[in-house]
């Protein structure tokens, strides 16, 4: 398993570095790989140049922090639920970061300043992350957050709703809500890519070395504790990190999802549920996922977004899965 | 050497008091509802209750997460199993404390008769074989304090008597073991019995001693009678 998931590392890697070369050289101009190689160097011809270091490479490191921000996330919340069906936007944190940005956007705000409609999406998502912490701080066990997620969810989405009929007259504003809520990362600007990759990297990179402790944990907490991991701390971590992932990577990628529960799942079921190996994992494949499902939106009708997508594959195989895994 | 003392929390457990040596194989019973989680837990570390606790003349609650993990192993009832680790990797979390040196990994998986299951996926174990997965875990840790609670709730009569032999080896070996149990005929066959009863110690000493007609009508209302019967041990 060991050497599989060694493997498997390094072909995600792979796969990785061809969506990354693919979202690079593919649009409405098509580049060779030699020419994207060149333009990244800063040589070659000037339309390339333009076209690759302010179109396409924020939209491309945009979709690799979403992706490996997500599905991070969302392993984490699946050791920490212990369920195979936890996913990031769970306890509401990615409803909040839509109002947020729903609220900007309904008030003209994309206008004004890029970073408004991002920012906002910040505010929203991490106030519904404080909340989240708020409870666990009080020593909510994983049922009554879940229940504190549901409530969360449904406030934040009706929210959501409300603003989007308010504006239904303003076919400018409520197509820019519509477009927001279903997630894309078209149209990135380096602003957006200093918001959200260092942070995101930052998160995955703290993640990583608590696999060990989240493989313990997932066989039961007391057990885990008994065997001297501070679970106390180690929730309170994951909680954290997963919930601030989220919140950035809704907040430059608009409500992505399916990814933080696809990408876990797949791999784990692939390659086992070391968590040691499968962060790793989940990171890179669900960057390679969110970049190779930008692809298509660049060529077909503009309403097949990039959370369009994601959802059109992650659907059939949650149906899938649950025929496999009854409940 | 364990200690505890007034150990209390709510009515789950009422001043609590005991002290066991080294060396000592301790059988724990009581009703349905008594405490017996409840008090194994809290001598854990993992239940906080007023009282105090001393490991060797230390303060249980002094004593950091990953020290305590090498001093004691528990053996709780529930198990969660949603992700499928394999045997052998479950096993191996006993020595997570110890920086997983893999020490004494297949050691524990012999002893408790599943290195044949050591690659199956535990989420296709029964509930016997999977007990005995976590009976090896805490095995592996190499604690010298073991609390097992109803460890052999669901196992065979084969595997029930092969981990009360275990339990005896630990002891033997200079161990301190806290066992819950409902089979009061069991219970004979350990050093000491601890009976509870509404969260209260009702009897603690040699269970000859303590497990006296009287006390078990009082405690458990069942009437005991010596009576010749099927006897069943392991074959020598």
């Amino acid at each position: 398993m060991k050497g599989r998931a060694l493997g498997a590392t390094a072909l995600l890697g792979l796969l990785l570095l061809a969506a990354i070369l693919a979202s690079l050289a593919l649009g409405d101009s098509n580049l060779r790989p030699g020419e994207v190689l060149q333009a990244l160097a800063g040589r070659g011809d000037d339309l390339a140049r333009t076209v690759v270091w302010d179109i396409r490479l924020p939209r491309t490191l945009v979709g690799l922090a979403v992706g490996a921000g997500l599905a991070a996330s969302g392993v984490a919340m699946q050791a920490f639920f212990r369920n195979a069906l936890a996913s990031p936007g769970l306890l509401g944190v990615s409803a909040g970061g839509a109002l947020g940005a729903v609220m900007a956007l309904a008030l003209g705000g994309a206008a004004l300043n890029i970073w408004i409609v991002p920012g906002a999406s910040i505010v929203g998502a991490f106030a519904a992350t404080g909340a989240v912490l708020a409870l666990a701080r009080r020593g909510a066990g994983p049922e009554h957050l879940l229940l504190s997620g549901v409530a969360l969810n449904a406030i934040f989405g009706a929210g959501t709703s409300f603003l989007l009929a308010l504006s239904a007259g303003q076919f400018q504003v409520s197509g820019q809500i519509l477009f927001w809520l279903m997630g894309g990362i078209e149209n990135r600007t380096w602003e957006h890519v200093w918001i959200g990759l260092p942070p995101i990297l930052l998160g995955c990179a703290l993640m990583l070395p608590l696999g060990r402790p989240m493989n313990l944990l997932s066989l039961g907490d007391t057990s885990a504790q008994s065997l001297g991991v501070d679970v106390r701390r180690l929730r309170w971590q994951l909680i954290g990190l997963s919930t601030i992932l989220t919140a950035l990577a809704t907040a430059v990628g608009g409500v992505v999802g399916f990814v933080g529960l696809l990408v876990p799942h797949l791999l784990r079921l692939g390659f086992g549920p070391d968590h040691r190996r499968l962060l790793p994992m989940s990171m890179l494949g669900g960057a390679a996922l969110v970049l190779l499902c930008d692809l298509p939106t660049r060529f077909l009708p503009g309403g097949l977004r990039l959370g369009v997508m994601t959802a059109l594959l992650g659907g059939p195989f949650l149906l899938w899965m649950l025929r496999k895994h009854p409940c | 050497m364990l200690s505890g003392g007034g150990l209390t929390l709510g009515s789950r457990l009422q001043d609590v008091s005991l002290s066991l040596e080294a060396g000592l194989m301790v059988a724990v019973v009581g009703p349905n509802g008594a405490g017996k989680s409840t008090l194994l837990q809290v001598l854990a570390g993992l239940l906080h209750a007023e009282g105090r606790i001393q490991w060797n003349g230390r303060e249980l609650s002094r004593i950091p997460f990953l020290e305590r993990g090498r001093t004691l192993a528990w053996v709780g009832q529930e198990s969660h199993a949603e992700f499928a680790f394999p045997v052998r990797e479950v096993v191996a979390q006993g020595r997570h404390a110890w920086g997983d040196d893999g020490r004494g990994v297949a050691d524990a998986l012999a002893a408790l008769d599943i290195t044949h299951l050591a690659g199956r996926p535990i989420t296709q174990l029964s509930g016997g074989e999977r007990s005995r997965v976590f009976l090896a875990r805490a095995l592996a840790t190499g604690a010298p304090l073991q609390l097992w609670d109803e460890p052999a709730a669901s196992l065979d009569v084969r595997h029930a008597l092969e981990v009360l032999r275990l339990a005896k080896g630990l002891a033997l070996a200079g161990g301190t073991l806290l066992v819950s149990l409902h089979d009061l005929r069991t219970a004979l066959c350990f050093d000491r019995v601890l009976v509870l009863d509404r969260g209260a110690l009702v009897g603690f000493g040699p269970p000859e001693e303590v497990l006296t007609p009287d006390l078990i009508r009082a405690v458990f209302r069942v009437q005991a009678r010596k009576a010749p019967s099927m006897v069943l041990e392991l074959p020598s």
